[in-house]
């Protein structure tokens, strides 16, 4: 019902801000195969090695594995969390609810930089900086709120009804969770995986400051550390760059709708 | 009970906006029968309910509810993370207006809200009110790009943009191509210009989630009240004024939360890129938080940089909720 001009209009627009976005990332991406220690772009002789010795230079190895160890804990940590107090606020019901839902939303609203400080001085009183451990510690209690928020949520619309004839089964809670809520909430559970996994695997904040050693460090510090060494080798840090970022990438493209479905809905996590 | 739909709404506002559900988010779900029986079923299962929560709230208390108070706690104080505090009074806290890093960095930050949160909503607003019609096709692609960098890690950001602002990088390259050789600098590296170079940056990581928010909320827009302001003889202006803004309200308090958030807490794409240099000049106070925490530390100090940022956070979230519910 509009006009062909302002379509076309439109559409220049929108492929304008499209081509603005697009442009670092495919520059970086063409960086990183091209020859050039320089950074400039040489797409006529595509050095495809760049991606190994980057792997090689940066260490990446032991980067990987510490990402790994700590966002696959962490994710499943939290998870098991979140399903357990969403059950517990959206189904159960809680005992001095009144006063623990809003201590739980408190977590949600406060930055961490109003916490890291303290809880630095906390871990290293207690060993935990520079620990698996702690940094996974770290990221599943600053993560608990969120997920509580999230499968209550999730666990409210399943509709009371069902949960009720479970009982009437004979079903006790932790039945009725496995054999009921947990099935019904499947695409919910799906979703805050990709998001805890997505802000675990990008966080630099809270690594930067509670994992010094660079043995425990995961891959997000791996590149500011490369970053600061290889200034010169622009090609090569392009290509850790692209490295360090497949992973949550890959699940973008593979998960578009519950990447931009959960973060739209649940993007305030910090 | 509410309803099924009702309790879906309610929970979206919550989970959204943060802010809502606190004020007015708990007078959902506590279950009420008059049954005796069932009532103290009820009451046992309530019981179970906390055991359930019990690991979460264990982990929640350690790691962020005592530091809480431990950070408030210390910003009275000053403290080298070694030797005995001493005490401090408000003085970390008279700091802001008084101490010149400080001060510098909370003007950077009212700089960083234009390009963080100002910039993105706007942009995100125009391109939304484009798209926002059913009849525009492709609008999938646009917003699967313009939403990438929210995925991307933002060291790799940092990275990205670093080498797009060096001295030999692209920007230059292509400011030298249209004959502006005499414009190329180390962007980053400026005193001038570090600032807005950083700010773009940032305005480009934003954009898109403003983008894909306003287009998910003008979906829900009917096209009917589009064809009728076209009927009524309205253009393109004015039937984003009537129709489109409207209809954006609850998304705009949203993304204004988000945006205002990110613009007053920046530090990943700063510290990567300059270090809040070149001398101070894009220092922000999430930098020298973690400056004055880290190097040569003062802890209290630091603590009151984190108790600001968390009050400023909380008061700009209510704000924005109570400014989106107005005055209709």
């Amino acid at each position: 019902m509009i006009s062909t001009r302002e379509k076309v209009f439109n559409y220049a627009f929108l492929t304008l801000l499209a081509a603005a976005v697009l442009f670092p990332v495919i520059w970086t991406l063409g960086v990183a195969v091209s020859p050039e220690i320089t950074g400039s772009l040489d797409l006529g002789h595509m050095q495809w090695s760049n991606f190994t010795d980057a792997w090689q230079q940066a260490g990446l190895t032991q980067y990987l594995k510490s990402s790994l160890i700590i966002t696959g804990t962490a994710v499943a940590i939290s998870t098991a969390l979140a399903i357990l107090s969403g059950y517990a606020f959206g189904v159960l019901g809680v005992v001095g609810e009144k006063l623990l839902f809003p201590l739980m939303l408190f977590g949600i609203m406060i930055p961490l930089e109003a916490i890291v400080v303290p809880l630095y001085y906390d871990f290293q009183s207690q060993g935990l900086t520079d620990t698996y451990q702690g940094i996974i510690l770290a990221h599943v209690g600053t993560g608990v709120s969120f997920g509580a928020f999230w499968m209550r949520a999730a666990f409210r619309t399943v509709p009371s009804s069902i949960g009720e004839s479970a009982q009437v089964d004979g079903a006790g809670t932790w039945t009725a969770l496995w054999r009921i809520y947990l099935p019904i909430s499947r695409p919910a559970i799906v979703t805050f995986v990709l998001l805890n996994f997505m802000w675990t695997w990008n966080d630099y904040f809270l690594s930067l400051i509670l994992v010094s050693d660079p043995a425990h460090q995961p891959m997000t510090l791996g590149l500011g550390a490369f970053s600061g060494r290889y200034l010169v080798h622009v090609n090569l840090l392009a290509a850790a760059a692209v490295l360090i970022s497949v992973p949550v990438v890959g699940l973008y493209v593979f998960c578009q709708r519950q990447f931009i479905r959960g973060m739209l809905s649940g993007a305030v996590k910090g | 009970m509410a309803t099924l739909n009702e309790s879906r709404a309610s929970e979206a506002a919550a989970v959204a906006a943060p802010a809502t559900a606190s004020a007015g988010g708990e007078a959902v779900h506590t279950p009420r029968r008059t049954n005796r029986a069932r009532s103290s079923s009820g009451r046992r299962r309530r019981w179970l309910g906390l055991v359930y929560l019990a690991p979460a709230l264990l982990i929640y208390a350690c790691v962020v509810l005592l530091p809480a108070g431990q950070g408030v706690n210390l910003s009275f104080y000053h403290w080298d993370g070694i030797t005995a505090a001493t005490w401090a009074g408000v003085e970390n806290y008279t700091d802001f207006f008084t101490d010149p890093t400080l001060r510098q960095a909370v003007g950077h930050t009212l700089f960083f809200i234009v390009f963080f949160s100002f910039l993105p909503v706007v942009l995100g607003m125009t391109s939304a009110a484009l798209t926002a019609r059913k009849d525009t096709r492709g609008a999938g692609v646009y917003r699967w790009i313009i939403f990438l960098p929210q995925v991307l890690t933002p060291a790799v950001v940092a990275v990205v943009w670093k080498q797009i602002y060096a001295p030999d990088g692209p920007l230059n390259s292509v400011l030298s191509a249209f004959g502006l050789g005499g414009l190329t600098r180390g962007w980053l590296g400026d005193f001038t210009w570090a600032l807005p170079a950083l700010g773009l940056a940032g305005t480009w990581g934003a954009f898109g989630l403003c983008m894909v928010l306003f287009a998910a909320g003008a979906q829900n827009i009917p096209n009917e009240l589009y064809d009728a302001a076209r009927m009524d003889g309205a253009g393109p202006l004015r039937e984003f004024f009537t129709v489109t803004l409207p209809g954006l309200r609850g998304q705009l308090a949203v993304a204004l939360t988000l945006t205002l958030l990110g613009a007053i807490r920046v530090f990943d794409i700063v510290w990567l890129t300059t270090k809040g240099g070149p001398g101070t000049s894009t220092i922000t106070p999430s930098v020298v938080l973690y400056k004055r925490a880290f190097s040569n530390p003062d802890v209290g100090a630091a603590c009151a940089i984190g108790v600001v940022l968390a009050v400023v956070a909380l008061i700009v979230s209510l704000a924005v909720v109570k400014l989106s519910e107005g005055d209709d």
